[in-house]
């Protein structure tokens, strides 16, 4: 089945065609939201919603870019407004426990261990992983894309709507700021 | 040689995301997927019937009526029969305890 029949068929909906769909997509739109969110609850409640939006919004999808680009933007949207919710609300909690009685310590996320990494490059990328969250929001997406998932500098430009040289442009600054960050940290 | 261990230690910071595999998904994403697309239509069909015209009119007409029993009926029927429940009231009391008006200059 051509992607084209497949868009066809989600927008009759078709149950078949999203089980497709799903199947076809589901591993990357998770590790992509694992990557962004670093936490494997919210990595699923996030590509839930992707293809409830998928299915919901088919309709709206123009065949000017791939179903998977379009996918990934969606995701990718996902994950940025759910990191920016999650700041506010930690926010909201650290002003709310400065005017409050008790005098309780904020919980601090642990550190993150991705479950496809090799034993010996844990605790390195662990490091790495609370480095990319402190980037700005396209500068570590345009990083995860092309390190971890692999795309090239073309695939993520029609993610983000970006031309090839302005992800390389965004690559170079993201590498020299992480670079920067590990050495402030090991002098 | 310290500077050489620092380089090296930063290097490998760097390059530790080499060789990642994609993590495996949770077991039944399709199902759980599928339960909550059903859970979100199922509320939003909740959603709905109450804010259809026919169930907001009949809601609102109920209320209406209801108001409307409400100012009249005290008016028409539990006036006089207060009145005289709490007459009957009084008199009772007065006879059980022995309190008629006579039992006074008695």
């Amino acid at each position: 089945m051509s992607e084209q029949e497949l868009v066809e068929q989600l927008r009759h909906g078709d149950e078949e065609a999203f089980k497709k769909l799903v199947t076809l997509f589901q591993e990357k739109v998770f590790n992509t939201a694992l990557n962004f969110l670093q936490n494997q609850q919210d990595a699923e409640d996030i590509a839930q919603e992707v293809f409830i939006q998928v299915y919901h919004s088919v309709s709206l999808f123009k065949s000017n870019s791939t179903l998977s680009t379009w996918i990934y933007r969606i995701c990718i949207t996902k994950c940025l407004d759910h990191t920016r919710n999650k700041k506010r609300k930690k926010r909201f909690a650290f002003i709310s426990s400065l005017f409050s009685e008790k005098n309780v310590l904020l919980h601090e996320a642990p550190d993150f261990n991705h479950p496809g990494l090799q034993l010996d490059r844990k605790e390195d990328a662990a490091i790495l992983f609370k480095m990319v969250n402190s980037l700005p929001g396209n500068q570590k997406t345009a990083f995860l894309l092309n390190k971890i998932d692999g795309l090239s500098y073309m695939e993520i430009g029609a993610i983000m709507k970006l031309s090839e040289s302005a992800v390389d442009s965004l690559l170079q600054r993201a590498k020299q700021n992480l670079r920067k960050k590990i050495n402030e940290q090991k002098p | 040689m310290k500077t050489e261990t620092t380089k090296k230690a930063a290097e490998a910071i760097f390059n530790s995301f080499d060789g990642i595999v994609p993590a495996a998904l949770p077991p039944f994403f399709y199902s759980r997927l599928l339960a909550r697309m059903q859970r979100e239509k199922d509320e939003t069909v909740a959603t709905i019937f109450l804010l259809r015209p026919a169930f907001l009119t009949i809601s609102l007409s109920l209320v209406l009526v209801l108001n409307v029993l409400f100012l009249v009926q005290p008016a028409g029927k539990s006036g006089p029969s207060t009145v005289s429940a709490g007459k009957t009231g009084i008199e009772s009391f007065a006879k059980a305890y022995n309190l008629g008006t006579t039992a006074v200059y008695e």
